[in-house]
């Protein structure tokens, strides 16, 4: 327990501790346009390790500490929420998850449990999103090639690599998706949030945004496979690490 | 010094469609450029992966690789190489897999970038740069590892003007260096400064042919390209007083001090890499979210996802993959169907481009060019009132150039408005103004007062006195 109360300790003071250094690095491109990067301020690996099993731990929590135990674990997890928000990561995604999942499990609870047990479907989804903000903000603090090589501690690099760059095609993936599903809206697709209240509209957007999607991510794991291969990935025994 | 040499390579992909390559021959040494030129199909990007050793089927004849040899590759589109978040650390991907040490990284990340022409800060989120920047990224990427041959994928369709000029000049100190270089391309006239041998990829075989002397043509020469109409008593469907376009996080990409596009236009929408060409299509079609609020209205309100419905419509860059139906004709249907218009224009909007004997085959078996023509005629046989365009006549060789020309023509004449980017003036394309964006500022030009020559010094900072802003 002392150990625990320790780790967590360190971790906070290293939340803290990155919150005051917070990196901002000014940049210029071709144009002269001021930008300015401040995602990514783990930097050491030791540190991504730390910051991967505090997220372990705190994801984890959110689904086996007794509900007496929660108010700590909000709080911490809003203080990630808040330290996320900060370093430039967006929580309008995660608040409008937090809303469709409550909308639908309330009802599914008023249907099924009547008013009773209505917060119980709350608690339920608040654990959820207590399950999915730690990741949310490892992926905000942390490179995804700083988490392989952390990950390349414990498994075989190509697994590590596969991992890392799976997390790395998230965001591309999220684009993909959004410039597809305008794509097909502006077609004439029946997939405006509007028409997605009907559930016949469902099977249209699994044919015209989730097909086109699935073609291509195949085709991108397959050029991203030729070009780490064309980049000698595999070739060394002892590969290094960007220092970032 | 002979570096890789292909001999009598025979290879095809189906045995009915017959051989992609019949014997064919080539041979590359140190400091020589080869540019290879060839149609939509014709194997071009095949013959790359031959290059480089990693043609998934079998072949006849024989590929001699002196060894060791390094090579780097550069594909057509640069962001399926993409493997890491950062500018250095993508850079480094090559590093790391030779066992560099991590304190001898940057240095050497460092001089690719600046080999490569990209200036930005090692740690820059690769999601901020522009398609181009993203080019001289992967350039660099394969510079540091120092290959002995460069293999490049059409540059040229990715590149700005100065991008290339930027490229020509690298090539040219790579060549320098003792470096092999290919050079995939459709533009024939592409990187002449460095280019030793040209080959013309048809039939199979790779046959050289000679730099042609054809004169450059001024867009203003062009007999009956640039029109004058008098568009002022019509309604236009673009109309904003003064635009401002910058991100919420208050980046600038430019200001204009007004627009205005009225049915049956062609604008030409100018600028390099990154200047926020297609920003400013998305703001139009109303699903750009990260921007301030627009004085802007088209087609008489604020753009909105969803609101025009077939009275607009969008042609994004890679619009091949808007493709997801079983066959063509399906895929031009479709949004025919959902606006209840008349079917048969699917059909026919086929036979005019030439694809009617596509229309029961798959879309996703198509080429490149194919499927590019297939999605924006999908989108043009809705006789849209404002049709925009991103990059259109990128990756197309030069026969779909004249099929996108003539239908962008036509669309015109019907009375649509359209809006179309590119990184430089298509010379075979009439158009009634430039919107050039350069500096920060996008400036309107009338095509008969201003050669798309001048048009693109405007746009390379070089503003000549005496045009008249028209905007």
């Amino acid at each position: 327990m002392r150990s625990l109360l320790s780790t967590a300790m360190a971790w906070f003071l290293m939340v803290i501790k990155m919150w005051v250094k917070r990196v901002k690095t000014p940049f210029f491109d071709r144009s002269g346009r001021d930008r300015t990067s401040p995602h990514y301020v783990v930097r050491s690996a030791k540190l991504c390790a730390l910051c991967i099993v505090a997220t372990l731990c705190c994801a984890s929590g959110a689904f086996f500490v007794p509900n007496t135990a929660l108010i700590p674990l909000l709080l911490i997890n809003a203080a990630l929420l808040g330290h996320g928000r900060y370093l430039g990561g967006r929580v309008r995604g995660l608040l409008l998850l937090f809303a469709i999942q409550l909308l639908i499990t309330s009802m599914l609870y008023l249907l099924l449990h009547g008013v009773e047990r209505l917060h119980e479907g709350g608690l339920a989804v608040t654990r959820i999103m207590l399950a999915i903000i730690p990741g949310w903000w490892l992926s905000i603090v942390c490179t995804p090639q700083r988490i392989g090589e952390v990950l390349s501690w414990c498994l075989p690099r190509k697994w590590a690599f596969v991992m890392a760059a799976s997390f790395s095609l998230l965001p591309y993936m999220a684009k993909e998706t959004r410039e597809i599903y305008q794509m097909q809206v502006m077609r004439g697709a029946n997939i405006t949030a509007k028409a997605l209240c009907y559930p016949k509209h469902w099977p249209e957007l699994i044919y015209c945004v989730l097909y086109p999607l699935l073609i291509q991510l195949l085709k991108l794991s397959k050029q991203m496979a030729l070009a780490a291969k064309l980049r000698g990935f595999g070739s060394h025994k002892r590969p290094t690490h960007w220092p970032d | 010094m002979c570096l890789l040499e292909l001999k009598a390579i025979s290879f095809g992909y189906q045995a009915a469609i017959g051989e992609l390559f019949d014997e064919l021959s080539l041979q590359l040494r140190q400091g020589e450029c080869h540019l290879i030129h060839g149609s939509t199909g014709s194997g071009k990007s095949t013959l790359l992966k031959l290059l480089v050793g990693v043609l998934s089927r079998p072949f006849s004849g024989e590929r001699v690789c002196q060894q060791p040899c390094s090579i780097g590759v550069v594909m057509q589109d640069p962001n399926v190489q993409l493997l890491r978040q950062t500018v250095g650390a993508e850079v480094a991907f090559a590093l790391e897999n030779s066992g560099v040490p991590s304190n001898k990284m940057i240095d050497l990340v460092a001089h690719a970038l600046r080999q490569a022409g990209l200036y930005v800060a090692l740690n820059t989120p690769i999601a901020n740069l522009s398609l181009g920047q993203r080019y001289r990224l992967m350039i660099a990427a394969q510079l540091v590892s120092s290959p002995q041959i460069l293999l490049l994928d059409e540059p040229w369709a990715q590149l700005d003007n100065q991008g290339v000029d930027e490229l020509t000049e690298l090539l040219f100190e790579l060549q320098r260096r003792g470096m092999a270089i290919v050079i995939v391309e459709h533009h024939r006239g592409a990187f002449s400064q460095c280019v030793t041998h040209r080959w013309m990829l048809s039939g199979g075989k790779l046959i050289s042919y000679q730099p042609c002397d054809e004169p450059v043509i001024s867009v203003c020469q062009l007999p009956g390209l640039n029109r004058r109409r008098d568009l002022s008593l019509l309604a236009p469907v673009v109309v904003s007083k003064a635009l401002t376009l910058q991100f919420n996080d208050n980046k600038l990409l430019f200001h204009s001090s007004g627009l205005n596009l009225y049915p049956g236009e062609v604008v030409a929408l100018i600028g390099d890499n990154g200047s926020g060409k297609s920003t400013l299509l998305k703001a139009l079609a109303g699903i750009q979210s990260d921007i301030g609020a627009l004085d802007l209205n088209v087609l008489g309100v604020r753009p909105k996802l969803g609101r025009y419905g077939a009275s607009l419509a969008l042609l994004h860059q890679r619009p091949s993959r808007q493709l997801f139906e079983s066959t063509v004709i399906e895929e031009m249907q479709f949004s025919l169907k959902r606006y209840g218009l008349p079917i048969e224009r699917g059909i026919g909007m086929l036979t005019k481009l030439g694809l009617s004997t596509l229309a029961n085959l798959s879309p996703h078996t198509l080429s490149y060019g194919q499927q590019h023509l297939v999605a924006l005629a999908s989108l043009a046989c809705l006789q849209p009132k404002l049709l925009l365009l991103d990059d259109p006549f990128a990756g197309l060789d030069s026969r779909y150039v004249d099929v996108v020309v003539d239908l962008i023509n036509e669309l015109s004449q019907q009375g649509c408005a359209i809006l179309l980017s590119n990184h430089r003036v298509q010379p075979q394309l009439a158009v009634d103004h430039y919107w050039c964006i350069a500096q920060q500022t996008l400036r309107c030009y009338r095509a008969e007062s201003l050669a798309g020559e001048v048009a693109l010094k405007h746009c390379d900072g070089m503003v000549s006195d005496g045009y008249q802003d028209v905007g």
